[in-house]
C-alpha cells in the first residue's frame, strides 16, 4: 500500500532523511518511531504529497506522489502535527467541507460524517464552534477529517502529542479501533504509544531507518537475554559478586535499595534456575523473584540514542 | 472545477457568517447615506442655478453625471480599502493556522484553490455592490434614471473590484500576516489607481500614452460614463488574469519548498 524508495529529503544543506526505504502492506498498522528531529514528519509530508522529495521516490496504492498527486490525495487521510481545523467553523460543517475537498460522491457524504463523528466520540460537540473545543477534542476533529473520506491510507503525525494523559488514552483506543479498516502509518516520539496501537514498528533516528519489525520481534531483539527482578529482605553489599561465579550471568544493577535488584542474564532456564537456588541458600530472604524480557524501551534508547538503560558489560 | 466551487462555497459561506462582513456593509451604508442627500442636494442647486444663468455645460446636468458618478467614486475610493479587508485572510490566514497542509494535501490543484478564493470575494464585492445599488434604486422612486449607463458604470465599478481582488489576493499569498496582506494591498491598489497621475508630469509623449494605459482611471472613466471599450475591457482582464496566475505560482511553489 505504502512503497517507499530512497526517499531523500534536504532542507538547504541539512539532509533530514537519508535514502529511506520502507513498506507497509494494505491493512497494517505501523508505528514511526523515533526521537524528535529524526526526520518522521518529513517523511510523512512527502506521503501525503504535501512536500516534494529531494531523491526517491513514494508510491501509494500504485500510484506515485509526484507523478500522480491528485489520485495519492484522494486516497489518503492526513493528521499533520497541528490539526488542520478551521476555529471559525462549526464541528460537522468543516467536515462536509473536508469530505467534499476530498472529492466525496455527494449522497455519500452524510452518512460517512455520521461514522467520523461516531468513531471519534464528537456527537456532543458537532454543532460547536471548533474554536471553542479544547485541545483534546480538537485533536479528535483532526482525527475525524482524516478518516471523514474513509481513505485507504491514514498517516496521523503525532496524533497524541499535547494531551494529557487521559486524553492520549482515548486517542489511543480510538486508533485501535480503526485498525482493519485502514492501512495506518503513525509517527510518535512515544514508545508505549506504539505499544499500544501498532503491530509493527519502524525506528528511525537522525533520517535513517534503524530497525523495521513486529514489535514482538524488536522487543527480543537481542536473543537470548532475559532481566530477573529480585527483591530480598537482607541487604546485600554487591550481589554481582554473589553471582559472579555463575555462567550466563552478565550484570547487575541495584534498584531502590540494597535489597532490590536487576540482573542481567544471557542463557537458558539452567541459568535462572541456579540464581534462584544461590539466593536461597545464602539465606537472603527471597521475597520476590521475577523474570521479564530485555523490554522494548531498552531497544529503543540503545537503537537511537545509543545506549541501553541496562548498564552491563 | 470541483475544488473551485467547494472552496468557493466555504468561503463565501464565511463572507456571509461572519459579524465583520455585516458591519462593513453596515458602514458603506452609513457612508452612503451621509453622502447621498449632500450630492442630491448639490445636484439640485445646480439644476436651480441653470434655471436662472443658462449656459452651462450640459452634461453637469444629467443626474447620470450630476449624482451616481460622484456616489460611484466615493464607492471606488471605499473599494480600495474594504476589499483588502476581505482578501487578506483567503490565504495568509490558511498559512499561520495550518489549515493550508489540508488545501495542499487535499486533491485540488494550486489554480482551484486561488480561484475559488477569488471567485468567493467577488461574490462578497457583488454583495456590497448590492448595498451601493439600492441608492439609485431609491432615486427612480422620485427622477427618471437612465438604467443602461448607470449598469455599465456599476459594471465598470465591479471590474475595477475585480482588480483589486485579484492583486489582493496575490498580497495574501505572500505573506502569514493578514495584517501585512492589508497594507500591502491598499497600497497596491492606491498605487494602480494613481499611476495615471504620472502621465500629467511626464514630457514624452509615448510615456504619457503608457501610464494612462496603465492606469485603472483612464479605463474606468470610460465605464464610468457608460461607453465600453474593448480596450479598457482586456487591459482589466488581462490584469486579473496576470495576478491570479501570480498567486497561483505562489500556492504552487509552496509545496515545493518546506
Ligand atoms: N522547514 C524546515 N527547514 C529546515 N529544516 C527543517 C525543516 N523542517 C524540519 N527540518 C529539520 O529536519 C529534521 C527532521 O525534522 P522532522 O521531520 O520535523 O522531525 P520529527 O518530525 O521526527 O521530529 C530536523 O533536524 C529539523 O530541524
Ligand atoms: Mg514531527
Amino acid at each position: 500500500m505504502i512503497e517507499v524508495r530512497d526517499l531523500t529529503k534536504d532542507y538547504g544543506p541539512h539532509r533530514a532523511i537519508h535514502a529511506l526505504n520502507f513498506t507497509v502492506k494494505k491493512g497494517d498498522v505501523v508505528g514511526f518511531l523515533g526521537p524528535n528531529g529524526a526526520g518522521k514528519s518529513t517523511t510523512m509530508k512527502i506521503i501525503t504529497g504535501f512536500m516534494a522529495p529531494t531523491s526517491g521516490t513514494a508510491r501509494i496504492a500504485g500510484f506515485d506522489v509526484f507523478e500522480s498527486p491528485l489520485e495519492v490525495k484522494k486516497r489518503i487521510g492526513y493528521l499533520p502535527e497541528t490539526p488542520p481545523v478551521y476555529t471559525d467553523m462549526y464541528v460537522r460543517d468543516y467536515l462536509r467541507y473536508v469530505a467534499r475537498l476530498k472529492g466525496m460522491e455527494k449522497n455519500r457524504i452524510e452518512k460517512s460524517i455520521d461514522r467520523a463523528v461516531e468513531k471519534t466520540s464528537l456527537g456532543d460537540v458537532q454543532k460547536r464552534l471548533i474554536g471553542h473545543l479544547s485541545k483534546g477534542f480538537r485533536q479528535r476533529v483532526g482525527i475525524a477529517q482524516a478518516i471523514v473520506s474513509d481513505p485507504d491510507v491514514l498517516v496521523l503525525d503525532e496524533p497524541t502529542v499535547g494531551l494529557d494523559p487521559k486524553q492520549m488514552h482515548e486517542i489511543r483506543e480510538l486508533i485501535r479501533e480503526l485498525r482493519g479498516q485502514h492501512t495506518i502509518i503513525l509517527s510518535t516520539h512515544i514508545l508505549p504509544e506504539v505499544q499500544a496501537t501498532c503491530e509493527r514498528a519502524i525506528i528511525i533516528n537522525k533520517g535513517r531507518i534503524v530497525a523495521e519489525d513486529s514489535i514482538a520481534n524488536l522487543a527480543t531483539l537481542e536473543k537470548g537475554r532475559s532481566r530477573l527482578f529480585v527483591r530480598l529482605r537482607r541487604e546485600v553489599g554487591d550481589l554481582g559478586a554473589v553471582l559472579s561465579d555463575i555462567d550466563g550471568v552478565m550484570g547487575v544493577e541495584s534498584g531502590s535499595s540494597n535489597r532490590e535488584w536487576r540482573v542481567n542474564l544471557r542463557g537458558n532456564e539452567d541459568t535462572v534456575d541456579a540464581v534462584s537456588s544461590r539466593l536461597v541458600s545464602q539465606g537472603y530472604g527471597l521475597l520476590e523473584f521475577s523474570p521479564s524480557k530485555v523490554d522494548l524501551e531498552d531497544v529503543f534508547l540503545k537503537l537511537t540514542y545509543g545506549q541501553s538503560r541496562g548498564g552491563e558489560a | 472545477m470541483r475544488g473551485t466551487l467547494v472552496i468557493a462555497g466555504k468561503e463565501l459561506r464565511g463572507f456571509f457568517a461572519s459579524p465583520t462582513f455585516y458591519v462593513m456593509l453596515f458602514l458603506i451604508t452609513l457612508i452612503m447615506s451621509y453622502i447621498y442627500p449632500i450630492q442630491l442636494t448639490l445636484f439640485n442647486q445646480m439644476l436651480m442655478s441653470y434655471v436662472m444663468q443658462p449656459g452651462m455645460p450640459q452634461q453637469q446636468l444629467n443626474i447620470h453625471y450630476g449624482l451616481f458618478l460622484r456616489l460611484l467614486s466615493y464607492l471606488n475610493l471605499m473599494l480600495i480599502f474594504i476589499v483588502p479587508a476581505l482578501t487578506m485572510k483567503l490565504i495568509a490566514e490558511e498559512k499561520k493556522m495550518r489549515t493550508f497542509d489540508l488545501l495542499l494535501t487535499s486533491p485540488v490543484k494550486s489554480v482551484d484553490i486561488v480561484l475559488g478564493k477569488y471567485l468567493a470575494a467577488l461574490g462578497a464585492i457583488l454583495g456590497i455592490m448590492g448595498v451601493a445599488f439600492l441608492y439609485p434604486l431609491v432615486t427612480a422612486s422620485f427622477a427618471t434614471v437612465n438604467w443602461a449607463p448607470l449598469v455599465i458604470s456599476f459594471i465598470g465599478i465591479f471590474l475595477v473590484a475585480g482588480v483589486y481582488a485579484a492583486m489582493d489576493l496575490f498580497c495574501s499569498s505572500l505573506t502569514e500576516s493578514a495584517l501585512v496582506a492589508y497594507v500591502m494591498s491598499v497600497m497596491m491598489n492606491v498605487s494602480i489607481w494613481f499611476i495615471g497621475l504620472s502621465a500629467e508630469v511626464v514630457d514624452s509623449q509615448k510615456a504619457r500614452q503608457v501610464f494612462e494605459h496603465l492606469s485603472l482611471n483612464t479605463h474606468l472613466a470610460g465605464l464610468v460614463e457608460g461607453t465600453v471599450r474593448t480596450s479598457g475591457l482586456v487591459f482589466l482582464l488581462s490584469l486579473v488574469i496576470l495576478f491570479i496566475f501570480l498567486a497561483e505560482r505562489v500556492v504552487e511553489s509552496s509545496r515545493w519548498r518546506a
